[in-house]
């Protein structure tokens, strides 16, 4: 790891400031980024924490009944706090990683890294969510574009993300077997006046919808509604844990078991 | 007293230590003000050098010296690392390319050290090596475990490095010839990563001429001669020291480059100098294990008595030879070639082929898990084959128990066994019986399920001679001196109580002494299953000596005849006295009379032949056709270990042994890419097993005791490595075979498991 300088800012405002630096880039949880550095293959000048934050942490209801979740909230808060409020997302959160992971790693490093691999990316699409930075408010639909890309600008904060909350949700994880990553995962989300299905880990376009399921599951929530749906193995990922023939299977098999999870 | 002792499950005394954090493991112990080192590596699997510039590393903040090979050389420095070379089938020796301790014109492996860094911190050592110019012309890789491709070394024409044959080739044409059946089988035996839980590391310290190096070896002496050879050094002016160890498993028992050029860099700088492998450094530095594929035969008469057997290997040895790398699966492969069956006509073939990868050696078992892995899939295999039970099949076969002591085509000489009352065991334990019903529930589940049954037998390896010390301290503590060496096994329990059940001594009064040159001058250290056995060998024999000299002491003491002195396990009794002293009593005693020759015993035995631990392992799987991932989820183990020494640490080598191989059968995966990078170099992508991944493990004892040790027991150590990855693949095999598939092999990931789902799908469409 090479040498850096380290702030901790208690406001956004603060952190944005520390941002314009050159060479600064925002840290979370680190859970991601250090591992990063400590393998030379990043070596920002300035880390700015953000977790000192107080506006950016912690669970709770919105009026308009979406969930918000402060941007620097670990991964174990979101388990404990969602968990009567949004039991799927809970579920979610508390399978990423292993608990040293889940003390500390971030929904915001998360998002912001959108490791093509990473759960919480289904959960924002399938839900809709809303990424509220320092600067604008991002839909989900806009924010994924593509294998560790997203709609921010360099040095943009994740502060917020909202995510209307599902009549019923679930969400599917496939191990990859070494990392337990998802290999694959399918996260469902039925609303009032809609389904949606985000899969993860699968193309190599990253995070994406299964706009044919929904429509399936939208007028027929169970898992048989998909049966005669297939998925095409074209642009899924290929590696050593999975060719795009598996991958495109897996989709299929993950979001039958989310509906009867969620049924 | 038993000669095998008390027989108790006393726990590990050592964990305590281990799981406070109070391990004193190589990188905890580096000398006050050693500095760092740090190797850089070949990015590329073969090019040719075309230049190496190290003085921007050189002029670095913090860097005290850089080393190449061509540094080396001017130091006087130009031994390679030495290996033992098998004999070829027409009587020459394997070929022996020189392996540099940095390259010299060429690199052959992603990972080969190329230079060495040294700096005050590690951070600046890594700094200082981002800056060596390494310039090359990469060649193509040879990756494939097969003769061809781009030479690696002119001494090994198409990459064979050797041609081995063992048994009368001829014999076994002929008996295939007349066989009423033949059954043939390919069979590959997947490459595993060692992965110890400590990574490799040494550091060394020169003072008054003297070296010391510390390592976490599996033994310090192999390592001082090594010293001896490429330094020139008198052994004396040499002391190895192997601390705490976190696991070796044969990986750890092989010298490396770096064991030399640490050594070389402190003598040059004068201040002692240490380095610690980092996880992806190991990955591609550490000897790899496995790494075989074999077409494998099966002879049968009309009644299914097997009449010959012949393999065929082709085996991977990496870039160059590592110490033992071309005897796996050759000699040692050969050491157990025809199990627990009966049959004299056997024909082993294996050539080695050297591969742009890292170097392949003894891996937990070496060659002989490779060796029942390869015989107990073609005994299964053909029971299917031929249309009968796949344990009946090898009940027929087996040696029977008044054909023992058994010579088998090979050589070996099986003392004892009684195979079939252990499988017979195994299959009430295993509830065989009950298997139909369980497949069926599995069904109605969705699930595949599947009975798999390994039959194996181990031969223990090793020095057969081994050392022991025992000395009475002032303190009135007493000390044992071995010379194996603990790597977590839980040696340091187990010889402190083998020698408190023999002399009565409170374990907690013994401390174990292992791994330091200078205090002890031979031994074997850890491999092959040896330890217990060897060390409870000498140490009954040093007993005898304290017994007697205590004996004698006393008769003279008390003024009486030394037949009047009896040793009952706890206490010297003496006819017609009240005095009873123990042990430590007759030391004081003997240590207040001065004499201080009674403070000291040390004795050295050889075993008269080795010991064959033997037994079944039957696992049962699930496989979930619509993911292909398989689950081991009940698992049952009969050994005949002989005695046993310590049942629960017994037991406990079995569950690890279980779980390496559940690891090899169906989650390690390791993966080179064509161009010979190792796209597994980390465990983001390399899969071991972890405790959910593991079944409940039960274990059954049905000792047969062995007649070449005192003790009647037989090794341990990497048995449930050998017994577990047949029974897996076995299991698998069982359940996909009524959907049409005929050919499994490992590792059997989720993807790998899918897909042949699905091409038998497709195949039946
Ligand atoms: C062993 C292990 C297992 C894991 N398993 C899983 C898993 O199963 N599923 C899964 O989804 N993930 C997994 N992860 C990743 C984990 O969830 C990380 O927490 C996450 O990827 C990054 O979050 P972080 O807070 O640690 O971000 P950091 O590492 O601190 O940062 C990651 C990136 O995001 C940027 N960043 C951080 N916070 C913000 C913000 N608020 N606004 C804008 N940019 C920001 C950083 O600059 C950096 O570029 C695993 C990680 C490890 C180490």
């Amino acid at each position: 790891m090479h040498n850096f300088d380290f702030v901790k800012p208690g406001t956004v405002a603060d952190a944005a400031a520390a941002l314009q630096g050159d060479e600064a880039q925002p840290l979370g949880g680190g859970q991601t980024l250090i591992p990063t550095m400590k393998q030379r293959l990043a070596a920002p000048e300035t880390l700015v924490s953000l977790i000192g934050i107080a506006e950016m942490q912690g669970v709770c209801k919105t009026d308009a009944g979406e969930l918000s979740i402060g941007g620097a909230t670990t991964h174990a808060t979101v388990e404990a706090e969602a968990a009567s409020l949004f039991p799927g997302l809970a579920g979610l959160a508390g399978r990423i990683g292993d608990p040293a992971v889940r003390n500390r790693g971030t929904i915001g490093g998360s998002l912001a890294n959108n490791d093509p691999a990473a759960c919480y990316p289904a959960a924002a699409l399938a839900t809709g969510a809303t990424i509220r930075t320092d600067k604008r408010e991002i839909a989900a639909d806009d924010y994924f574009q593509g294998m560790f890309t997203t709609a921010l600008d360099e040095g943009e904060i994740i502060v917020e993300v909202r995510m209307p909350i599902p009549e019923k949700s679930n969400y599917q994880k496939f191990l990859q077997p070494a990392s337990r990553f998802a290999l694959t995962g399918v996260f469902v989300a039925k609303y009032a006046d809609g389904v949606r299905v985000a899969v993860t880990g699968a193309s190599e376009e990253g995070v994406f919808r299964w706009t044919e399921a929904e429509q399936a599951l939208g007028s027929n929530f169970a898992a048989d509604a998909i049966s005669g749906l297939s998925v095409s193995a074209d642009g899924m990922i290929n590696d050593l844990h999975g060719t795009p023939e598996y991958r495109a299977h897996l989709v299929k098999v993950l979001t039958g078991r989310a509906v009867m999870a969620a049924a | 007293m038993e000669k095998f002792g008390k027989s108790q499950a006393v726990r590990r005394v050592e964990d305590v230590r281990f799981l406070t954090g109070e391990g004193r493991y190589v990188d905890d112990i580096a000398p006050d003000g050693a500095l760092h080192a740090y190797v850089f590596r070949s990015p590329v699997a073969h090019a040719v050098i075309t230049g190496l510039n190290t003085d921007d590393a050189k002029a670095a903040d913090g860097v005290h010296l850089v080393l190449t090979a061509a540094d080396l050389q001017d130091a006087g420095l130009t031994m390679d690392i030495k290996a033992s070379l098998i004999r070829n089938r027409d009587g020459s020796k394997g070929a022996g390319p020189k392996r540099p301790l940095l390259a010299t014109d060429r690199v052959r492996f992603v990972g080969e050290p190329v230079a060495v860094v040294v700096a005050d911190t590690v951070e600046q050592a890594k700094d200082a090596a981002e800056l060596i110019e390494f310039d090359f012309d990469e060649l193509d890789a040879h990756v494939t475990v097969a003769p061809g491709g781009p030479d690696l070394h002119p001494e090994a024409l198409e990459n064979v490095a050797f041609d081995y044959g063992k048994g009368d080739l001829n014999a076994v044409e002929e008996a295939f010839a007349n066989a009423a059946h033949v059954v043939e089988a390919q069979i590959d035996d997947n490459r595993v990563i060692v992965s110890s839980m400590e990574p490799r590391g040494c550091w060394a310290e020169w003072t008054n001429g003297r070296l010391h190096l510390c390592v976490n070896g599996q033994g310090v002496w192999d390592q001082k001669d090594g010293l001896v050879n490429v330094f020139g050094l008198q052994p004396d002016d040499i002391r190895v020291t192997n601390p705490d160890v976190g696991g070796g498993f044969g990986m750890k028992a092989m010298t490396y480059p770096e064991y030399y050029i640490i050594p070389q860099a402190a003598r040059m700088l004068g201040r002692p100098v240490r380095w610690m492998s980092e996880r992806t450094e190991a990955m591609l530095s550490d000897n790899a294990g496995r790494d075989l594929t074999s077409t494998v035969a099966l002879a049968f008469d009309a009644d299914h008595k097997i009449t010959a057997y012949r393999v065929d290997t082709l085996c991977n040895l990496g870039a160059y030879n590592s110490e033992l790398g071309q005897f796996i699966q050759t000699d040692l492969f050969a050491k157990v070639l025809m199990g627990t069956y009966d049959v004299q006509t056997t024909w082993l073939g294996v050539k080695g082929i050297f591969t742009n990868t890292t170097q392949v050696d003894a891996y937990r078992g070496a060659g002989r898990p490779e060796a029942i892995y390869a015989l107990e899939r073609a005994i299964d295999y053909a029971a299917r084959q031929l249309g009968v039970d796949p344990w009946e099949l090898r009940r027929k076969n087996f040696i029977r128990p008044d054909q023992f002591p058994y010579k088998t085509a090979t050589g070996e000489l099986y003392d004892v066994g009684d195979f079939a009352r252990v499988l017979t065991r195994v299959e009430a334990e295993a509830d065989k019986a009950g298997f139909p019903a369980r497949k069926a529930q599995s069904k109605a589940q969705g699930k595949l399920r599947g009975l798999g049954l390994c039959y194996y037998i181990e031969s223990i390896l090793g020095s057969p001679t081994e050392d022991a010390k025992v000395t009475f301290n002032d303190d009135g503590t007493a000390s044992i001196y071995v010379g194996t060496q603990s790597n977590g096994q839980g040696h340091e329990t187990v010889f402190a109580q083998f020698l408190s059940d023999q002399t009565g001594i409170p374990a907690d009064k013994i401390s174990v002494i292992q791994g330091d040159s200078d205090l002890i001058a031979t031994g074997g250290g850890t491999g092959g299953s040896r330890s217990v056995t060897v060390q409870s060998m000498a140490t009954l024999a040093t007993v005898d000596k304290m017994i007697t000299g205590f004996t004698d002491f006393l008769a003279e003491d008390q003024d009486v005849d030394p037949n009047a002195i009896s040793f009952d396990d706890e206490r010297f009794r003496i006819d017609g006295s009240n005095l009873t002293p123990t042990m430590l009593e007759v030391a004081d005693m003997a240590r207040a009379a001065g004499h201080a020759d009674l403070l000291s015993f040390a004795a050295q035995t050889t075993l008269p032949g080795r010991s064959y631990p033997n037994g079944a392992h039957v696992a049962e799987i699930e496989i979930d056709p619509d993911t292909g991932v398989v689950e081991v989820v009940k698992y049952t183990v009969t050994d005949d270990f002989g005695n046993l020494i310590n049942p629960m640490l017994a037991e406990g080598q079995v569950h690890g042994g279980v779980a390496q191989g559940i690891g090899q059968a169906i989650t390690e995966h390791v993966v080179y890419d064509p161009d010979g990078q190792l796209l597994t170099a980390s465990f983001m992508d390399y899969g071991l097993p972890r405790a959910n991944d593991m079944p409940m493990v039960t274990f059954y004892s049905e000792p047969v005791p062995s007649t070449q040790n005192p003790m009647g027991m037989k090794g341990c150590g990497e048995a449930g490595t050998v017994g577990a990855l047949a029974a897996v693949a076995n299991a698998v095999l069982d359940a996909v075979w009524d959907e049409g598939i005929y050919k499994v092999d490992m590792p059997f990931t989720p993807n790998r498991v899918w897909t042949i789902l699905q091409e038998a799908k497709g195949a039946a469409a």
